[in-house]
């Protein structure tokens, strides 16, 4: 095949052609981002967080009623909630805390050891440390791994209003920041002394993984009205049966409560995701679109430029062109445009990459993504123009003798 | 009248000329629509985020952010949140014309003389009642309370619809957490986008408040800080923090006119060095203050999301517009036969450039029709993948014109390029 004769045939319809050019480019840029984003996405979606999120149940609460302003009150219909909760079939294990993980805000605060207070000079993470309020059954209910000492217990527990902040656990790369690799275990910080370590899990997403820095205290039942999430260690496979059981028992205990969401560990996930994804879905719809309007260009392209062509397909059939020879020719010619719009479309690919960038949190492109990219362009577009090339090899050589 | 002929001749040509081809043309309005209605769905969300939510005061209406952190690690910038004390120092300025200070808060409310024991969770502004004239906030019965404390409150229209059925409820009492408060103002419908008086912790779109309280009132009763909060000391809760270094409440004045900012800036500046001289805060004295628009651009309310997807919108389209024109081209190639015979009887250059454009002009109003709906479509569908921009996905009449506009400008854009070519045909080569 002679490809100066190709691109010669080309130049003479530059418009056309240049068009098509451009919309392959900015199609293949486009989609070459899109995946990137939906890559990302799924990458954020199935990253490992530490904890059983399809078997942990979370219900978000509140009390509605002016009586909980008693405390007292307040703690004794929390005790009873816990009872009841525990007492359902399939359920292993029931907690409650102030925050939950995989959160970006919440309750933070700076923490040191007060040996060393300007640690929080050095690494501006432990000024945003997660402070947890819960309860000694926590670290069963989110299946702690411990890694040194101890889990806190109900004599961690200490008498409300002493102001002291007793014992703490705090998470692996918190206590990697504090002490390195030596033992924390009785060091004293400025929000309690360390019995235990445990394994990190994802606190916050948004910030480096060895940052997850997190310190938990047996006091949710000090600071009752912070005690907003009940958490629920569920059998696997149970988790629909106790979902649907968990309001009606909660409200059986005290009605005067406002259950926000009974949800698992799971959706809590993919909610704080959830517009990331709906981005990159909006991405490839778009992409889907784009993708479809470049096949009826391809497709219009090839219709026009035979159109044209009649006369000369003819001329050469008469000379002995066979029809799979003018089938070759108009698919290679079309290849040919293709190769140039994927070359330029990594061009664009990149360029919108950095465009992008501005404003929303993008990997960049890898060489595999474009090729992958290129060939839905290439069999797209050859599937668009196999019509019309089918049908420009049926012209018969007898078009050459009709117009001059 | 020969131009309206003209005109009424020139669309039945184009007319004609759509019903030749069907297929094509409907691909054509079918690709620019979906271009034009994806774009124009993002402008409808860029549009609204970046909207001036109170045009008429917004540059004399300023928030106030200060830095009188006492301990030893200062935030890196001024905060927008501030202590009971500096916020009073605000009030009682005579400088501004007028001041609203306040925190966001949340209770349950349920009309105390209701039998039912049914509670809406009800967001609570505890504010300052310069708030009411300050923000313009629309009242349909009584008025706003006059002095920071009392147990008084003003409730807006929706809370009132579901608690009163929307009729009077001037001098009813509302039971809010086992409190008892009168109602002795009820707000219009009243929508900011944005939300203006309190954009930050991701609250730029939310709806105004249900329920608005005096400030003293609800730090007396202890109702908890809904927003951010910092504090450099410990305290048992809200009613233990005036005295204390705890920061949460936010602060907006109205002035006469925009060159009063520098003398508030300057009485700010003033109590801030006083603070420093008495060793109270070891910091640099900065207080910043934004107006409505600075507020609003400085904490980013545009959603960043929606931005990138409006320029893979723009793209979009800009291939939809190629598409169409390479559909035009082949389309108008095709129509040859017809371009020289009508030459050839006379017809000159300008007359079929006039009768292109009536053609490609008719293409966009079926674009723009076709598009409008789309927009519509295309909005609810955002939602769904993005839900945060639930409050603000509205169809405003300007972006219909613009919807409009686009179409047509789209279509003549589109057929520009065909068109020089169809002038070109030489009459001769086309009647052989």
């Amino acid at each position: 095949m002679n490809i100066k004769a190709l691109l010669k045939s080309l130049l003479l319809r530059k418009f056309t052609t240049g068009l098509l050019i451009l919309q392959l480019a900015i199609t293949l840029g486009l989609l070459v981002n899109s995946v990137i984003l939906a890559m990302d996405t799924n990458k954020k979606l199935a990253q490992n967080t530490g904890l059983d999120a399809d078997n942990t149940l979370i219900v978000s609460l509140h009390p509605t009623s002016g009586d909980y302003r008693d405390l007292d009150y307040y703690r004794s219909v929390v005790s009873q909630d816990m009872q009841a909760l525990k007492q359902l079939p399939a359920v292993e294990s029931a907690s409650l805390m102030n925050q939950l993980p995989i959160n970006k805000r919440g309750m933070l605060g700076n923490v040191y050891d007060l040996d060393d207070p300007e640690s929080v000079n050095r690494d501006k993470y432990l000024q945003d440390v997660k402070i947890f309020l819960n309860n000694e059954e926590l670290s069963t209910t989110l299946g702690f791994e411990l890694l040194e000492g101890r889990f806190l217990t109900k004599d961690d527990q200490l008498d409300f209003g002493t102001g002291e902040n007793g014992n703490v656990i705090i998470t692996e790369s918190l206590k990697k920041a504090l002490y390195g690799d030596e033992s924390a275990l009785g060091q004293e910080t400025n929000n309690g002394r360390i019995v235990g370590v445990v394994k990190d899990i994802m606190l916050n997403p948004t910030i480096p993984e060895d940052k997850q820095y997190g310190m938990f205290g047996n006091r949710v039942m000090e600071y009752i009205f912070t005690g907003r999430y009940y958490l629920l260690k569920v059998l696997p496979g149970q988790i629909d049966k106790v979902r649907n059981q968990v309001s009606d028992t909660i409200l059986g205990v005290q009605a005067e409560r406002d259950i926000y969401r009974v949800f698992t560990m799971a959706e809590h996930l993919q909610r704080f995701y959830r517009h990331d994804k709906g981005l990159a879905d909006l991405f490839l719809l778009l992409c889907g679109l784009m993708l479809f309007v470049t096949a009826i260009s391809s497709y219009a392209y090839s219709q026009f430029h035979i159109s044209r062509q009649k006369k000369y397909i003819g001329i050469r059939r008469a000379l002995g062109a066979r029809k799979k020879d003018i089938l070759l020719y108009v698919l290679t010619e079309n290849w040919l445009v293709y190769t140039i719009g994927c070359v330029l479309g990594s061009v664009f690919a990149l360029g919108f990459n950095i465009l992008l960038s501005q404003y929303i949190s993008l990997s960049k492109p890898d060489m595999m993504l474009f090729l992958i990219a290129s060939m839905v362009i290439f069999v797209a577009g050859t599937i668009a123009t196999w019509i019309p090339a089918q049908k420009t090899s049926n012209i018969p050589p007898v078009i050459a003798t009709r117009t001059v | 009248m020969r131009s309206t002929s003209l005109l009424t001749y020139n669309l039945s040509l184009a007319m004609q000329s759509f019903k030749r081809a069907p297929s094509l043309y409907f691909l054509i309005i079918l690709t620019l629509s979906i271009g034009v209605g994806v774009l124009c769905a993002n402008l409808a969300l860029v549009n609204s985020m970046a909207s001036d939510p109170i045009p008429e005061k917004s540059d004399k209406l300023i928030h106030i952010s200060m830095n009188t952190w006492p301990g030893e690690r200062p935030p890196d910038e001024p905060m927008h949140i501030l202590r009971y004390r500096d916020a009073m120092k605000i009030a009682e300025s005579d400088i501004p014309k007028r001041s609203a200070v306040f925190y966001a808060t949340g209770v349950y409310a349920r009309d105390s003389e209701s039998t039912s024991m049914k509670r809406f969770d009800s967001d609570v502004r505890a504010t300052t009642p310069g708030f009411f004239e300050l923000t313009n906030a629309p009242f349909a019965y009584g008025a706003a309370f006059e002095k920071s404390s009392g147990m008084e409150v003003v409730i807006g229209d929706e809370l009132n619809q579901k608690i009163f059925a929307g009729k009077n409820s001037v001098g009813k009492t509302l039971e809010l957490d086992g409190e008892l408060l009168t109602v002795v103002g009820v707000l219009k419908p009243w929508i900011l986008r944005p939300l203006f008086y309190h954009p930050t912790e991701g609250r730029a779109f939310n709806l105004t408040d249900d329920i608005f309280v005096p400030l003293e009132t609800a730090i007396d009763l202890n109702w908890s800080i809904h927003a951010r909060s910092s504090s450099a000391d410990s305290y048992s809760g809200v009613k233990d923090t005036r005295d204390k270094n705890a920061y949460y409440l936010q602060a907006w004045v109205e002035l006469e006119d925009t060159k009063q900012r520098s003398a508030i800036q300057a009485y700010l500046d003033n109590y801030s060095q006083q603070l420093k001289d008495a060793g109270e805060h070891p910091l640099a004295t900065r207080n910043v203050l934004h107006n409505v628009n600075e507020w609003l651009t400085a904490k980013k309310v545009v959603d960043q999301k929606v931005l990138a997807f409006t320029i893979a919108s723009v793209l979009f389209l800009s291939v939809c517009i190629f598409n169409a024109s390479s559909l035009l081209l082949s389309r108008f190639h095709a129509a040859k036969f017809e371009v020289g015979l009508r030459r050839a009887i006379g017809a000159s250059n300008k007359h079929m450039l006039i009768q292109g454009l009536t053609e490609s002009a008719l293409l966009g109003v079926f674009t723009g029709a076709v598009s409008l709906v789309l927009s519509w479509l295309f909005l609810k569908l955002s939602v769904q993948f993005l839900p945060r921009l639930e409050n603000i996905a509205v169809l405003e009449p300007s972006l219909l014109v613009l919807g409009m506009a686009l179409s047509l400008l789209t279509a003549i854009a589109s057929a520009l390029y065909p068109l020089y070519r169809a002038n070109r045909y030489t009459i001769s080569a086309e009647l052989k």
